[in-house]
């Protein structure tokens, strides 16, 4: 894993990343839903274009975490505090949603819904922590 | 801990994103040492200090010293 390499270095690097990635992940995710068809596409070309889409979140999150790394120690510090208040709260909610999943009493939910919701988890984690509250 | 950091700094006339840009950390970091909402680490405390040419003794206490003076 990578060094710390100051502020200003890591939030170049890292929106030197992040921001292609999710230009990416959007250009992907809207030719996949002009180009493929859920009921009569083959089989090979739905599955190519669900990772094609899931591999521009992936290098988001590798942004992220290198991030992590190579930022300075207070930022480190308050990304890995909202990283695990939204990890914590992702996870309470896969257990209450599977439960009632169990339980028959919802719908299931798509799976990947989760890791939207652990960003915004995060995110708002971050954000209250930049306005000085905590859990 | 408490510290004279943003004296230091206002007496050199620096913004705390000047101090920040100086040190490469974040505005947030220097704002969150100033108010002593966050110690930082021996190696970001020598980098302040050597800054502003003084020792770390000289920027940071930790309140053990006014005990010692008041035993």
């Amino acid at each position: 894993m990578t060094q710390p390499k100051g502020f200003r270095t890591a939030s170049r690097r890292y929106k030197l990343v992040f921001w292609p990635s999710m230009g990416a992940y959007l250009a992907v995710f809207f030719a996949g839903v002009y180009l493929v068809d859920q009921e009569t596409s083959p089989l090979a070309l739905r599955a190519g274009f669900a990772i094609a889409v899931a591999l521009p979140l992936f290098g988001a999150l590798w942004a992220l975490l290198r991030h992590v790394n190579e930022t300075d120690e207070y930022t480190r510090m308050r990304q890995l505090q909202a990283l695990a208040e939204g990890g914590v709260i992702t996870t309470a909610a896969i257990f209450l949603v599977g439960l009632l999943e169990a339980f028959n009493a919802i719908a299931d939910v798509p799976l990947f819904l989760f890791g939207a919701f652990f960003v915004a988890a995060y995110g708002l984690a971050y954000c209250r922590r930049q306005m000085g509250k905590t859990v | 801990m408490q510290n004279i950091i943003r004296i230091l700094r206002a007496e050199r006339g620096w913004s705390q994103q000047e101090l920040a840009d100086k040190l490469d950390v974040s505005r947030q970091s220097v704002n969150a040492i100033e108010t002593g909402k966050y110690d930082p680490s021996l190696p970001l405390a020598f980098a302040i200090a050597r800054l502003f040419g003084r020792s770390i003794e000289d920027l940071f206490d930790d309140g053990a010293s006014v005990a010692e003076a008041a035993e």
